[in-house]
């Protein structure tokens, strides 16, 4: 009110000015008379000429929200009294800036045993109780922490209570629909600025399912078995599925950047590097059980680390993260860590899990007179089933097969080594492969060792072979090597002089695909059948950045994205053989994505004969195939029939038009037709031109 | 199909055009000097010497006696076509940027260039009696154009409408009676580089940087077809004989240094006229195509590029026996 108040004051003073310039007024008569006449009645009322003020009026109620209330505090004399407040201050200011204080006292200036408090903002005061509600001061007095707004809430609690509605249920869609379709199409996914699409890859032409603009603000995932398409948004993720793509479940993690799904797609955890300025509490890992959206752990990240920082065990049970000479092993659903208590081990460098079983190998660095050693350490027990040492290394890197047959480590080995200006310089590099046989007993181990510089390096899916790109441009070459039980891995083929620097596999193995990408790749493009080292077909897709295979191994893309360039950015779809099937051309096209496929629920047996009877198969997919091109072709014709009988009408039309304007014309040109080439019949001339054969003469002295 | 390819000029050519019986072809260039060839053997018959800035547009009347040609030194020319001599000179405040015959070639349109402070402005001038009076006799009818100005024109059929092409992609149509626009289309999102009629002066397409050449009528402009690509298209025609159109373009000239021959698509494009669809790509130019234009009789194109050269295609038998299934 007293706001209120000191603005009549104002205005009074106001009229008390404009008086006194009355008297102004009357020696220079230029300015008019403002004041109001003597029998003006002020009608107009406040709220009308200062609404906008008066909005703004502090209320009663202003501040109410950040007062609390602090009972069971000890009861003291006056002379105590300062030690309690500063006893107070110390515990409450923790949440906020207090501004006001009160401890209410009797007449004998003993305080009451509760006390008020408040803060500059309603979110510390709501922190303060949150935090400090049933805190112990000591053994006879526990505070109890309320909101002041809490006693007037409690209060006007209605006295007959309605049970909530049961809200009805509603059951989730099929999330696996996708699998059912009849011809086994796949599935992919297009991200481009400011929207996603899903197509399904049917044949001849692919169709979109789903175009929806700003379906994702960066990117978008699939889950490792493709049950969920996961979209980027400012305030976290959300992921689609079913029949329709509706939203299954949203995770709020502000500004999240990476994500990572365990593999059978029971927890998902999100990283935002930046704090959330409404959530500051928030931490920026935080793993989720996606099916009832909790959240079941967080971290924050200590020190840098490769993504992902957590990496889980192949059966979602176990998850682990490596910190400087330890590794955390945690186990599911708990959430804790197993037995307790991390690993020690020191040096460690990197580890990985097998994709099968339930084993991690971890490699550490050499330490003076101790060498580097690669071991494989099976969980929970925590035996160490394999030990490995290695010499003169400089980098390790851990490559498993997906069948988790095998497990290849890239050494880095150097002859020479030196210190300078604290910076390690190698020189002399080799380069040795272990590869572990995981089926068998003891786990041996082959080496096969490359002199030359390594570009890359995959082990083919399915089977027991594995390329590797090696040497320098431009004396680049591909080696593809078996390994066999009880021998020394056999090196197959060696392709010489290759323009690639990535590999890619098949997912059913048997096929590769060597590209050459980046800016100096140029999009070179080989298809070869590692069966018989055919090379199916060389080709290119200039400036091409990402190769992806479809999950059945029948298709592969290749793409450019925008992230990379800015020219050309789009698609082309080749066959396994390496036959261009599309070339598509999209603006703002940045990623795309096949779904993937889950395991597949046949067993060895019923693949085997599978197999077996393909010819039976093959008939009915070859005149299935046949149907589908004839029809399109069909639709084609028929569409180019269409346009065609609309051009030619309104060609005929337009013929007739011009055929009707022939004697304007004529008189424009002197009455001669010159409608066709020949038609000017009479000034047709037949002129026969001479054309000169240069001639030089060089005189010779 | 082995191309003639001539080399005569010394810069990038920016216009080539045939005669209307189709054995001469003429081409200009930023070199400032305008050539004319056989077109049967690609000899050079002669030169018309006498600009001092690049030369943008040339054109033809249709006796082929008398030739056009706008420039960058602020002039444009009319040529005796057989001696090769100036005949007249108009002094304009700005480059000359685009110019045509009308269908009688009793007159002829010119538009210059915004620069230099001064606006695009469109000029109808009397070439019946021509002579070195050209340069100060008043023209018929000028039209200032006060925004985006115009960079490509043609005459509408008969002598009384005039169609332009503007630096935004707007297609204007104006009547020469009163002077007055009649109709305005937006249908380009970028500069439309080149205008090209049809045989029968029907249709007419346009060649625009936004990627698309796109054919119109040239009576109610009515949009009538779309011919996509992934370059800037620089110009446009369309066969007198058969249902296709050639486009040429690529990346931009001033793009060009940076990336590869590969990456620019310097190809000459076929179209089916009514299907939209490409059939043909003609390789060749190491830099953009600045200029395409079909032979009269249909059995030959040429294009003019960045890279200075003009190269005359004869289509092979197979090009005549191609046909699409409807």
């Amino acid at each position: 009110m007293a706001i209120a108040k000191k603005k009549g004051d104002d205005k009074s003073n106001y009229s008390a000015d404009s008086a006194r310039n009355d008297g102004d007024i009357s020696s220079n008569e230029e300015e008019p008379n403002f004041s109001d006449p003597d029998d003006y009645v002020d009608d107009i009322p406040n709220e009308e000429l200062l609404g906008d003020i008066l909005k703004q009026k502090p209320k009663e109620t202003d501040g109410v929200e950040s007062v609390i209330v602090v009972d069971g505090v000890p009861q003291v004399g006056p002379d105590r009294i300062e030690k309690l407040q500063s006893v107070i201050n110390k515990i409450f200011s923790k949440f906020g800036n207090i501004v006001n204080t009160h401890f209410p006292t009797n007449e004998k200036g003993h305080t009451k045993g509760f006390i008020f408090l408040e803060y500059s903002l309603p979110v510390h005061a709501q922190e303060a109780v949150k935090a400090t509600n049933n805190y112990k001061l000591d053994k006879q007095h526990t505070f109890l922490v309320n909101l002041f707004t809490d006693f007037s809430k409690y209060e006007q609690i209605p006295d007959n209570w309605k049970p909530p509605e049961s809200q009805k249920y509603e059951g989730q869609s099929d999330l696996y629909s996708y699998l059912l379709e009849p011809d086994a199409y796949d599935q992919f996914s297009l991200a481009l600025t400011g929207g996603a699409q899903v197509w399904q890859n049917t044949q001849p032409d692919p169709i979109v399912l789903h175009d929806r603009p700003n379906w994702t603000q960066s990117y978008v995932k699939w889950s490792p078995l493709g049950t969920f398409f996961t979209t980027f948004h400012k305030q976290g993720v959300a992921l689609w599925g079913g029949p329709q793509f509706s939203q299954y479940k949203k995770f709020s993690h502000a500004a999240v950047q990476f994500i990572d799904y365990s593999p059978c797609e029971k927890y998902v955890t999100t990283y935002s590097s930046q704090v959330d300025v409404h959530n500051p509490d928030q931490k920026r890992i935080i793993i989720w059980d996606i099916r009832t959206g909790q959240e079941k752990r967080s971290f924050n990240p200590d020190g840098p680390s490769a993504w992902p920082i957590f990496r889980w065990s192949h059966d979602d049970k176990y998850f682990a993260r490596m910190g400087t000479d330890v590794l955390s092993i945690y186990e599911t659903p708990s959430f804790g860590l197993l037995e307790k208590k991390s690993l020690k081990i020191l040096g460690i460098q990197d580890f990985s899990w097998s994709p099968t079983d339930n084993v991690i190998a971890f490699w550490v660095a050499e330490d003076k007179d101790v060498p580097a050693r690669v071991t494989l350490l099976e969980i929970p027990n925590r035996n160490e089933i394999r030990n490995k040492n290695l010499f003169n290394v400089a980098h390790c890197k851990i490559h498993w097969q997906k069948s988790g047959d095998f497990l290849c480590v890239k050494v880095d080995r150097y002859s020479k080594v030196r210190k300078e200006k604290n910076e390690i310089k190698y020189s002399g590099m080799y380069f040795n492969f272990e590869i572990f046989h995981m089926r068998e007993k003891e786990i041996p181990v082959d080496s096969v060792e490359i002199k030359e510089l390594i570009q890359a390096f995959a082990w083919e899916p399915i089977g027991s072979k594995f390329a590797i790109i090696h040497g320098e441009s431009p004396n680049i070459s591909v080696s593809f090597y078996e390994v066999r039980v009880g021998q020394a891995p056999l090196l197959l083929k060696k392709l010489e002089k290759r323009a690639c620097n990535h590999l890619f596999w098949s997912p059913n193995g048997q096929f590769i695909v060597l590209a050459g990408l980046g800016s100096n790749g140029g999009g070179s493009l080989e298809f070869v059948d590692t069966q018989d080292f055919v090379i199916m077909n060389t080709t290119d897709h200039y400036q091409a950045s990402d190769v992806e295979w479809d999950p059945t191994g029948r298709y592969v893309i290749t793409a450019i994205s925008n992230w990379k360039t800015k020219v050309d950015t789009g698609y082309y779809m080749w066959s396994f053989q390496g036959k261009i099937l599309k070339r598509v051309n999209l603006d703002k096209f940045s990623q795309l994505l096949w779904r993937p496929r889950c395991h597949t629920l046949l067993d060895d047996k019923q693949l085997k004969d599978i197999k077996k009877n393909l010819k039976k198969y093959y008939a009915q997919f070859e005149s299935k195939d046949r149907m589908r091109q004839t029809k399109a072709s069909k639709e084609l014709i028929e569409k180019r029939a269409a346009l065609m009988e609309k051009f030619s009408a309104y060609r005929q039309k337009r013929i007739q038009e011009w055929i009707e304007q022939k004697p304007r014309r004529l008189e424009l040109r002197c009455g001669i037709d010159t409608d066709e080439l020949d038609s000017d019949v009479q000034n047709t001339e037949e002129e026969i031109v001479e054309f000169f054969v240069k001639e030089e003469f060089i005189e010779i002295e | 199909m082995k191309p003639l390819i001539l080399h005569g000029h010394e810069r990038a050519i920016t216009q080539i055009k045939y005669n209307r019986e189709g054995d001469l072809l003429f081409s200009s260039s930023k070199d400032t000097i305008p050539n004319v060839w056989y077109s049967l053997n690609g000899e050079r018959l002669g030169t018309f010497n006498g600009h001092q800035g690049a030369v943008w547009c040339i054109d033809i009347d249709w006796t082929t006696t008398r030739f056009l040609s706008g420039a960058g030194d602020n002039s444009l020319k009319l040529w005796d076509v057989e001696t090769g001599t100036t005949i007249g000179t108009i002094s304009t405040n700005s480059p000359v940027r685009a110019c045509n015959f009308s269908y009688s070639a009793n007159m002829a349109v010119f538009a210059t260039d915004k620069s230099m402070g001064h606006q695009c402005e469109i000029h109808i001038i009397d070439v019946r009696n021509a002579d070195e009076s050209l340069g100060k006799s008043s023209p018929i009818l000028r039209i200032p154009i006060n925004g985006p100005r115009v960079s490509s024109l043609i005459w509408g059929a008969l002598d009384e409408t005039l169609l332009t092409g503007h630096e935004d992609g707007e297609i204007m149509q104006w009547d020469l009676q009163t002077g007055k626009k009649i109709s305005n289309i937006k249908e380009h999102d970028k500069v439309i580089m080149d205008m090209q009629m049809s045989k029968d002066a029907t249709m007419f397409i346009t060649a625009s940087k936004d990627h698309t050449a796109k054919l119109f009528d040239s009576d109610n402009l009515m949009l009538l077809k779309t011919y996509k690509t992934e370059r800037p298209v620089n110009s446009a025609a369309v066969s007198p004989i058969l249902e296709h159109v050639v486009l040429g373009g690529g990346q931009d000239a001033m793009d060009v240094t940076t990336t590869s021959a590969r990456i620019g698509k310097f190809d000459s494009r076929f179209f089916h006229l009514a299907f939209e669809e490409e059939f043909g790509r003609v390789k060749g130019h190491f830099g953009p195509i600045n200029s395409v234009a079909f032979h009269p009789d249909g059995k030959s194109y040429s294009s003019g590029g960045e890279d200075g050269y003009v190269r005359v295609h004869n289509f092979d038998q197979s090009y005549f026996e191609y046909g699409f299934d409807y």
